[in-house]
C-alpha cells in the first residue's frame, strides 16, 4: 500500500467542474427538445379526503391542451417500495402532495391555466398526523394496500424490523447506571439546487420510451417505470443529465415521472415537468421523523451493557426506500461502539402526512443524536469524562460485533483521539461561561457502511474500457455522478495506472442502453465499488497493452510501467497508441476489456445477522457553540472532523464531501424543518425553511485517518455519507456543554434554547 | 407572467405615464428583487409596470447632502447606500440594516423606495430610517409635492399612505444636532445572511459632551403590523445621563418600548419569542 503513486492522493479538480461553475452544464432544465409539451400536476387540495368527482372537461377543451390524464384513463401498476402507491389517485386522497391529475400543454402558461379549470369535488375527512394515534385500534386503515395486519399485527404498520443479539437482562443487571430518554427528530429536506425534473420521449413507431431523468439508481428506476408502466425494461431507456443535488432523494422513483412517460405516451410527444421551488419542498421526499424510545446502560468502569431503542417512524401515507432505514440504524444501535446486548425495534406506522424517502445517512443521522446524547448523560452521572467514556467503549480492528460487522480495519480510537487533541476539548468542556454568549464543546462519533451494503441481489459495478489508436481512454461505467467526485476518481485510477493524462480519458456514465449494470449511488459506495471495478478492468487491459507490446518490442516477459502515454520495460519504450494501432490494424483485435466487480460482503440472516459491508467507515467530530443567550441563536464556531477514509483518494473532494455533509448537519441540527398544521405544509419556500448559506458555515478541520483497507481501492472506504451522520449529536451535545441544558428533539432552535434559558432562570429564583 | 412596460427616461416622461395608468392596474418596478416574486405568486392579467430602472433625474437617482441633512433618492440602491462615507459617519444604524438586508447580491439592485413601498413590517432599511425620523418626498402626477414623516407613512401590512397618482421621489433624514452618537441596528433572524427580520430594533442616540442624552430614537421592526416609532421610549430618555440607563431605569426603558409591540405567532416565531426577545434587546443596547 505504500508505493510511490502519481495522482492518488492529490487534488485533482472534477472533471465536470468547469461547465458546473461557467453555466454550460446541461441540467435537466435545459433540455428542449423539438415539438415538446410542458407537463403539470394537478395535487390534492386536502390531505385526506375522498374524491367525489374530477371533471377535466373544461380543461381539455383549452387551446394548447394536448392531453389531461386522472387515473380513469391510465393502466398502471402500484409504486413504491411496498407496492402501496397509486401514480394518479382516484377513490381518496391522503397526504398534501397527492397527484389526481396531469395535463400536457403547448406553454407552461396553458398547462398552469388548464390545471385551474380541472373540478375536483372531495369529501373532506379527518386526516391522522400522529403515528401513536394511527397505531391504536380505533383509528382507519390508512393505506387499503398496506398488509400491517397480517404481516405485523397492526393495520397501519408499513414495515417493522427486530433485531437482537447478546442478554438483555443480564447486562442490565451488572450496569452501574441506566439512562432512558425519547428523542425526536424533525422532517427536513433535500434542498437540492436543481429542481426535480423530468423530460420523456416516447416513439409511437417502435414503442420505445426515452427518459431524460435525475435518478441515482438507473436501472433500479428502469426497472420500476418498466413495472409502473407495465412495458419491457429494455424498452425504456435512462439518460442522466448532469444531477443539480441528489442527497438520496433521487433513490425512489416518484410518481411524477411515470406521469410524464404517461403524457408523452398519450400524445406521442416529448413532454417536460419541472418542479418549481414549491412544488419541490411539497412533493420531493424528506428524511423520516422519528420518535426515539432509547435506554442505554454502563457498568462502573464506564463500559457499555447494552442498548434498547424502540423507535416509531412517521412513513406518511406511502412506503419509500424510506422505510428501510431501520436496516442502518439497527448498525448502529448493535455496533456503534462494544456493546455486548442489544434489543432493536423500528416499526414504520402510516399516517396522512408526506410519506418520506431515502436521505444521506439514511437513518443513521437519527440513530446517531439519541446514542451519542445518552453517552454523555451516562458519563455525567457516572463521573467519567465524555472523551473518555467514548475512548473506553471504542471500535477496535478484528472486531465482529454482535451484529457479525467485521472491522478488519478500524480508525475509531484514532479519530477520537485526534479530534480530542485538536479541538483542545479537554480544556474547552465545562467551562461555565455566565456572560451573553457562551461557548460549548461536543463530542460525537459514527459508524457506517464503506464498502457498499449487500441489499439488492447484486450490489456490483461493471466496467468497460476502450482504448483508441490515438492514445485516449473511454471508461465507461455502470456507476454514475450525481455531484459526489466519482467519475473523477475514476480518471484518477486510469491516470494512476496507465499512465494516460487526464486529458486524454472520457468518462461515459449516462446511459443504459450503453453502460453496463451498477446498483446505483447510495450508501457511499461508488467510488469503493466503481474504483474496484476499474482496476478489474485495468488488470484486463495491461494484459492485452502488455502482449502486444512485448511482440513489437520483441520481448519475452516484461513488467511495463506506464507513464506520460507510453509503456516501459527496462530500456525499452512504446508509446501505448501505437501498441493499440498494431493491434488494430495489425492483430485485427479491439483494444477493449469489461470487467464486473462484486464486493466480498454478504447478505445479512433473517435476524439480519452479516458482514453486510466490504468495509467500515468511523469519524468523530468535536464541534464547538457559541450560544446567544440574548436571542437563544447557537452559532457553530469550528467542526474539528476526524473520519476514517480507508485512504484519500481525491484530497478537495474529499474536503467537499466533508463540508457539504457537515452543512447538511448543522441545519439539520439547527434550523431546518418542515412545519405542518393538519398534514400540509406551512413553509413551503427558502424564506421559511432555514437552509443555511455560506455565510453560516463554520471552519471545518479535517484530519483523514488512513487505515488502508485492502478491500477498497487503494485502501479506501465509502466517505459520502459519513461527514453529516455526528453532527446533529455533537451540536447537541455541545449546546448542553455551553448552557447546562441538554436537548432531545431537533431542531434546536432559537426558541427552544431560550424556552430552556428562561425555564433554568425560573428555577434557580424558586 | 405577461405585463406591459413603459420606461419613462424623464420625470416629465414619469408623471405622464403614471398619468395615463391612473385607469389601469400598474406598479413600479426598480430593483424587481420583491415584484417579480409578487407577480409569480399573484399573477395579475392587464398589469402594467412602470420601470424606473431608466430614469434620469438626480432626485431620484443621488443621494446629496446639505445644510439639513441627507437627501437619499427613491432609486438609490442598498449597496449604494453603504458605500456612502456621510451615512458610514452619521447614521450607523441605516449603514447596519443596510449590510444586513438579503444578500450583497441582491442590495446591488434593491433600491431604498423598494424597501419602504413594500411596506413590511420587517422592512430593514425602513426601520432604521424610522429611528432616524425620516421623511418622505412624495410628488404626484401634477408635480406638486408633499412631505410625510415616515412613521406615519406606513399605514398597515402592505399599506402606505401613497395615493394611486404618487410616487415616493426621496428620503431625508435630518442632520444629526450632536457629534457623539450611539447608533445601530439589531436584526433577530436564524440566518446570518439571506434573512427577514423575525423582530428588529433601530436606535439612534445623541449625546452631548456630558454624556446627556439630547436626541432618541428608536424602532421597532415585525413585532407590529408596521414599524413602529416608540415615541415614549423615546422621550424617557432625553436627558438621561447614558450611563444612568441601567436597573430599574433600564426595565422602566424597556417596557415602554415593549408597549409598542403586539407580536403575532407564524412560521418562523411565537409571539412569545418575539416580546421575550425585544425585551433582551433592549437591554443590550446600552451595554
Amino acid at each position: 500500500m505504500n508505493k510511490n503513486l502519481k495522482i492518488i492522493g492529490k487534488s485533482t479538480p472534477k472533471l465536470d467542474g468547469k461547465e458546473r461553475v461557467t453555466g454550460s452544464a446541461v441540467y435537466g432544465h435545459d433540455i428542449d427538445l423539438p415539438n415538446m409539451l410542458h407537463g403539470m400536476i394537478l395535487r390534492t387540495k386536502y390531505p385526506c379526503a375522498n374524491i367525489i368527482s374530477i371533471d377535466t372537461s373544461a380543461a381539455k377543451a383549452l387551446e394548447g391542451v394536448a392531453c389531461v390524464i386522472t387515473a380513469a384513463d391510465v393502466d398502471v401498476n402500484m409504486i413504491g417500495y411496498k407496492r402501496d402507491h397509486p401514480i394518479l389517485k382516484s377513490n381518496t386522497v391522503n397526504c398534501n402532495r397527492d397527484e389526481i391529475a396531469a395535463v400536457a400543454a403547448t406553454s407552461k402558461e396553458i398547462a398552469r391555466k388548464a390545471l385551474s379549470l380541472i373540478k375536483v369535488e372531495y369529501e373532506v375527512k379527518q386526516g391522522v398526523y400522529d403515528p401513536f394515534e394511527a397505531l391504536l385500534e380505533a383509528s382507519p386503515t390508512l393505506n387499503e394496500r398496506g398488509k400491517g395486519l397480517e404481516q405485523f399485527g397492526n393495520k397501519n404498520m408499513a414495515e417493522s424490523f427486530h433485531y437482537e443479539h447478546g442478554d438483555l437482562e443480564a447486562q442490565k443487571a451488572r450496569s452501574k447506571v441506566i439512562v432512558t430518554k425519547r428523542y425526536e427528530t424533525s422532517r427536513v429536506t433535500h434542498c437540492c439546487l436543481g429542481t426535480s425534473n423530468i423530460t420523456a420521449s416516447y416513439s409511437k413507431l417502435d414503442g420505445s420510451l426515452t427518459l431524460w431523468a435525475s435518478t441515482q439508481v438507473p436501472f433500479l428506476y428502469q426497472r420500476d417505470i418498466a413495472h409502473a408502466l407495465k412495458m419491457d425494461a429494455s424498452k425504456i431507456r435512462v439518460l442522466q443529465p448532469i444531477i443539480g443535488g441528489g442527497f438520496g432523494s433521487k433513490l425512489d422513483m416518484h410518481p411524477f415521472e411515470p406521469i410524464c412517460a404517461l403524457l408523452s405516451i398519450q400524445t406521442g410527444k416529448p413532454v417536460q415537468i419541472l418542479y418549481d421551488r414549491e412544488e419541490e419542498f411539497l412533493a420531493s421526499p424528506t428524511r423520516q421523523p422519528m420518535v426515539i424510545d432509547l435506554t442505554t446502560g454502563a457498568d462502573a468502569e464506564g463500559r457499555f451493557t447494552f442498548r434498547e431503542v424502540k423507535i416509531v417512524l412517521d412513513n406518511g401515507a406511502y412506503t419509500s426506500w424510506g422505510a428501510t432505514t431501520p436496516f442502518v440504524m439497527m448498525q448502529t444501535y448493535s455496533s456503534l461502539y462494544q456493546v455486548p446486548a442489544c434489543w432493536f425495534q423500528a416499526d414504520a406506522v402510516y399516517t396522512n402526512n408526506p410519506f418520506a424517502g431515502s436521505f444521506r445517512g439514511y437513518g443513521n443521522p437519527q440513530a446517531t443524536f439519541s446514542i451519542e446524547t445518552n453517552i454523555d448523560l451516562m458519563a455525567k452521572e457516572l463521573g467519567i469524562g465524555k472523551d473518555e467514556i467514548r475512548l473506553i467503549n471504542a471500535n477496535y480492528k478484528g472486531e465482529i460485533t454482535g451484529q457479525g460487522l467485521h472491522f478488519k480495519t478500524c480508525g475509531a480510537q484514532p479519530a477520537l483521539e485526534k479530534v480530542i487533541a485538536e479541538s483542545a476539548y479537554k480544556e474547552k468542556i465545562n467551562r461555565g461561561d455566565t456572560g451573553r454568549y457562551r461557548r460549548g464543546i461536543g463530542l460525537a462519533s459514527m459508524l457506517h457502511v464503506g464498502g457498499g451494503a449487500k441489499i439488492y441481489r447484486s450490489d456490483g459495478c461493471g466496467t468497460r474500457l476502450k482504448l483508441d489508436h490515438y492514445g485516449y481512454l473511454t471508461i465507461i461505467t455502470g456507476s454514475n455522478e450525481i455531484g459526489q467526485g466519482s467519475e473523477t476518481i475514476l480518471a484518477m485510477i486510469a491516470v494512476e495506472e496507465l499512465g494516460i493524462p487526464m486529458d486524454k480519458i472520457k468518462v461515459i456514465n449516462t446511459d443504459t442502453d450503453v453502460k453496463p449494470w451498477d446498483v446505483g449511488v447510495h450508501a457511499s459506495r461508488t467510488s469503493f465499488v466503481a474504483g474496484n471495478s476499474m482496476l478489474g478492468a485495468v488488470k484486463l487491459i495491461k494484459e492485452k497493452l502488455s502482449k502486444e507490446a512485448m511482440k513489437l518490442l520483441s520481448i519475452d516477459a516484461a513488467d511495463f510501467d506506464y507513464k506520460d502515454g507510453s509503456m516501459f520495460s527496462s530500456e525499452k519504450e512504446i508509446k501505448i497508441d501505437k501498441v493499440v494501432r498494431e493491434m488494430h490494424f495489425g492483430s485485427n483485435e479491439l483494444c477493449q476489456v469489461e470487467y464486473f466487480y462484486e464486493p466480498p460482503s454478504s447478505f445479512q440472516d433473517k435476524r439480519f445477522m452479516g458482514d453486510v459491508s466490504g468495509n467500515y467507515a468511523f469519524a468523530s467530530q468535536a464541534i464547538e457553540v457559541e450560544v446567544d443567550t440574548v436571542t437563544g441563536n447557537v452559532k457553530v464556531m469550528d467542526v474539528w472532523v476526524s473520519q476514517d477514509v480507508g485512504r484519500v483518494l481525491n484530497p478537495v473532494g474529499l474536503q467537499g464531501q466533508m463540508e457539504g455533509g457537515i452543512a447538511t448537519g448543522i441545519g439539520f441540527a439547527l434550523t431546518e424543518e418542515m412545519i405542518y398544521a393538519e398534514g400540509k405544509l406551512i413553509n413551503p419556500s427558502f424564506h421559511g425553511y432555514k437552509l443555511l448559506t455560506s455565510m453560516d458555515m463554520p471552519t471545518v478541520h479535517f484530519f483523514p485517518i488512513e487505515t488502508y483497507d485492502e478491500a477498497g481501492p487503494y485502501g479506501s472506504k465509502g466517505a459520502g455519507e459519513a461527514p453529516l451522520i455526528p453532527t446533529a449529536a455533537a451540536i447537541a451535545n455541545a449546546v448542553a456543554d455551553a448552557i447546562g441544558v441538554e436537548f432531545f428533539s431537533l431542531p434546536i432552535s432559537a426558541e427552544k434554547v431560550l424556552k430552556a434559558l428562561a425555564t433554568v432562570k425560573e428555577n434557580q429564583l424558586v | 407572467m405577461d405585463f406591459d412596460v413603459i420606461s419613462p427616461k424623464t420625470r416629465e416622461a414619469l408623471l405622464e405615464a403614471m398619468d395615463a395608468c391612473q385607469d389601469k392596474k400598474y406598479r413600479f418596478g426598480a430593483g424587481y428583487t420583491d415584484l417579480i416574486n409578487d407577480l409569480n405568486a399573484n399573477p395579475q392579467e392587464d398589469l402594467t409596470v412602470i420601470n424606473l430602472a431608466q430614469l434620469q433625474d438626480d432626485v431620484f437617482s443621488n443621494i446629496t447632502e446639505d445644510d439639513s441633512g441627507l437627501h437619499i433618492g427613491a432609486l438609490v440602491t442598498a449597496a449604494q447606500v453603504l458605500e456612502n462615507e456621510y451615512v458610514q459617519t452619521h447614521f450607523p444604524v441605516l449603514w447596519e440594516a443596510a449590510n444586513s438586508v438579503a444578500s450583497m447580491q441582491i442590495r446591488q439592485t434593491a433600491t431604498l423606495a423598494g424597501n419602504i413601498c413594500q411596506a413590511s413590517p420587517s422592512g430593514d432599511m425602513s426601520c432604521a430610517l424610522v429611528a432616524l425620523n425620516a421623511v418622505c418626498d412624495i410628488i404626484n402626477t401634477r408635480d406638486e409635492m408633499r412631505i410625510e414623516p415616515l412613521a406615519n407613512f406606513f399605514r398597515g401590512v402592505k399599506k402606505t399612505s401613497l395615493a394611486k397618482y404618487e410616487i415616493l421621489r426621496s428620503i431625508f433624514i435630518p442632520k444629526n444636532i450632536q457629534y457623539n452618537i450611539k447608533s445601530g441596528y439589531v436584526k433577530i433572524g436564524t440566518r446570518v445572511s439571506m434573512e427577514i427580520a423575525i423582530l428588529s430594533v433601530a436606535y439612534h442616540l445623541q449625546v452631548d459632551e456630558k454624556n446627556i442624552i439630547a436626541a432618541a430614537g428608536i424602532a421597532i421592526g415585525a413585532v407590529a403590523p408596521t414599524i413602529k416609532y416608540t415615541q415614549t421610549a423615546c422621550e424617557f430618555l432625553i436627558g438621561r445621563s447614558l450611563y444612568e440607563i441601567k436597573d430599574v431605569v433600564l426595565e422602566n426603558f424597556s417596557s415602554q418600548v415593549l408597549n409598542y409591540a403586539t407580536p403575532i405567532s407564524d412560521v418562523r416565531a411565537s409571539a412569545w419569542y418575539r416580546t421575550t426577545v425585544l425585551e433582551n434587546v433592549t437591554k443590550i443596547i446600552f451595554d
